[in-house]
């Protein structure tokens, strides 16, 4: 594709799926949830999805993904709605017999990629989908539990957090740690031992970071066209790390556009497109 | 072998107040419901859960006040939203609860079917989980190593309430060739004490015979087998019937609006059994819609 055909019309969805399929790599294999509600179901496998579908028809033929408990499903043709039939008759390489094969799969170091998304995302990664309010009292808010997104944090080489920016969200210090990042309370992922090297990058609506910091405390890598860093700084509650002047993030191209909205989604499932 | 065909009130009779309970199913796919609806109907209290991706036999015995604790890995509504009687139980309070990952749910569970008293995992390793169950988890080091590990006790529920599809009067349970194999159904089976099965079909023993491997869960775990159709409603049971929506809504618009008990006293105690349940819901005319176009057991 030629990233210099830049469109002028794109969502933010779109800019973020490109973001996304931009970093999987041919021949991996990528963990996708099965999502809960509304925008956590975009953010969590909609625009993963639509990511790996697009990396699939562009640069990765040979990528991947587990979802639910489908190793390697088709994803042509996303249907328009999705009730237990449409799962249970997913064409797919593999279902194995039940899901202690997959996790087994993540702990033992089998997965490349994966994508996450939380209420609470703090400075050195770590997340919380569990509860928020002060350890050891009743929750102020109870969420959902931890699901595989702690295992995918400790053994998946490059987890990738999806999430939008906000100060409610992007915090100093997560409640609960359901998934532990790379530092909280002087523990460390070598002190830990998790075999993992911990979040690679978190896309959101506004930018994009990444944790290459001696701490390894989270970085501003670009910048969506349309904001800034006095935007995206207004919508955390923490100052991430800025090196210089900090880019802008690439635009999807056209063609880009037109495959995810004729051909991966065209019913707009996956992005939440209101056609 | 010997029949172990039973009512489900038959086999809820048998579980006292105060018992830990695995129950079966995960997201919105086989959830034990006519089992549930039975320990709502006998009142029970005080109960232990301990479940995989739960969703609505969560949330109504958190409704009906029957649950002091809960261990799994997810408690809510899939793509409905979260559990909400569930949420305000845990929230005021009255809910423990005990979050584990997948592989620490999974360890725990083939922790108790290998005979042991507990395995090592390395996933909870720096999360507040480890600090929330003290009890069950203890940080030990590796003997080989001397790196740091996790020592998750294992999960010993006194009972297990499986949703399955078709076993004959013996208990022996098999699946479809075609299936959602996404929940931990057989390891739970496997790490049962004392199990109850609902199934969708009681087949002859001679249907069995021709294909055991399809024999998931085995007569010799089974105390008691249960035929209830549609015995996950309003969840799926993958190859027979999806998921009922809007009974699913009309839950979820009664929780948000506190009236969850309520609904249980009007439409779930005064039945006599599961097919009073289903007439309630209109019967086979009504529910028939859900079935699925291509099945493997008519």
């Amino acid at each position: 594709m030629d990233e210099r055909m830049t469109a002028t019309d794109y969502t933010t969805e779109e800019l973020m799926i490109a973001a996304i399929a931009a970093e999987l790599r041919d021949g991996e294999l990528g963990f996708v949830g099965l999502g809960t509600a509304a925008r956590a179901y975009t953010l969590a496998v909609g625009i993963p999805i639509a990511a790996a579908r697009l990396a699939q028809m562009t640069h990765a033929p040979g990528f991947s993904i587990y979802w639910g408990n489908l190793l390697t499903p088709s994803l042509e043709g996303i249907p328009e709605a999705v009730l237990q039939d449409v799962y249970t008759r997913w064409p797919a390489a593999a279902s194995p017999v039940d899901v202690g094969y997959k996790i087994d799969m993540v702990t033992s170091g089998r997965f490349d990629v994966s994508f996450e998304s939380a209420p609470q995302v703090d400075r050195y990664g770590n997340l919380n989908i569990t509860e928020i309010g002060t350890p050891g009292e009743p929750p102020k808010v109870r969420l959902v539990g931890c699901l595989a997104q702690t295992e995918h944090l400790g053994f998946i080489r490059r987890p990738i957090v999806v999430t939008d920016l906000s100060r409610r969200s992007f915090v100093e210090r997560v409640d609960f740690v359901t998934s532990f990042g790379h530092a909280r309370d002087g523990e460390t992922r070598d002190g830990l031992g998790l075999s993992g090297p911990g979040p690679e990058l978190c896309i959101t609506d506004k930018a994009i970071f990444d944790f290459r910091t001696p701490d390894r405390s989270m970085r501003l890598r670009s910048v969506h066209p349309g904001s800034s860093v006095e935007e995206v700084f207004d919508l955390m509650s923490f100052r991430p790390v800025v090196e210089g002047e900090v880019p802008e993030t690439s635009r999807p191209s056209d063609e880009i556009v037109r495959l995810i909205r004729h051909e991966i989604d065209p019913h707009g499932v996956l992005t939440a497109r209101v056609s | 072998m010997k029949s172990k065909l039973m009512t489900a009130a038959e086999c809820v009779s048998r579980i006292p107040d105060g018992a830990s309970i695995a129950l079966g199913g995960s997201l919105l796919r086989r959830q034990p419901m006519a089992f549930v609806h039975e320990l709502v109907r006998q009142k029970r209290r005080d109960l232990a859960l301990l479940t995989w991706a739960t969703t609505l036999a969560t949330d109504m015995l958190a409704a009906a006040d029957a649950v002091r604790r809960w261990d799994g890995i997810y408690a809510g509504f899939f793509r409905l939203g979260l559990a909400p009687n569930f949420r305000r139980a845990v929230e005021a309070g009255k809910i423990e609860t005990h979050d584990y990952s997948e592989s620490a749910m999974v360890a725990r569970f083939r922790a108790k079917a290998m005979g042991l008293e507990f395995l090592p995992n390395k996933a909870l390793l720096g999360t507040g989980m480890e600090a929330k169950s003290p009890d069950e988890i203890k940080r030990i080091a590796c003997p080989f190593t001397g790196r740091p590990v996790l020592a998750l006790k294992a999960a010993d529920a006194d009972f297990t309430l499986l949703h399955g599809y078709v076993a004959d009067e013996f208990g022996n349970v098999q699946w479809p060739v075609v299936r959602d194999s996404d929940d931990i159904d057989q390891m739970m089976a496997s790490a049962s004490r004392r199990l109850f099965v609902s199934v969708e079909r009681i087949v002859p023993h001679s249907e069995i015979v021709k294909r055991p491997a399809l024999t998931y869960i085995p007569h010799t775990l089974v105390e008691g087998i249960v035929h209830a159709p549609r015995g996950a409603h309003p969840t799926a049971t993958d190859g027979f019937y999806d998921e009922d929506e809007p009974a699913l809504e009309r839950w979820l618009q009664a929780a948000r609006e506190g009236g969850s008990a309520a609904w249980l006293d009007e439409n779930i105690r005064p039945l006599a059994d599961h097919g009073a349940y289903l007439e309630s819901q209109g019967g086979e005319a009504a529910l028939s819609r859900l079935d699925v176009s291509e099945r493997e057991y008519a």
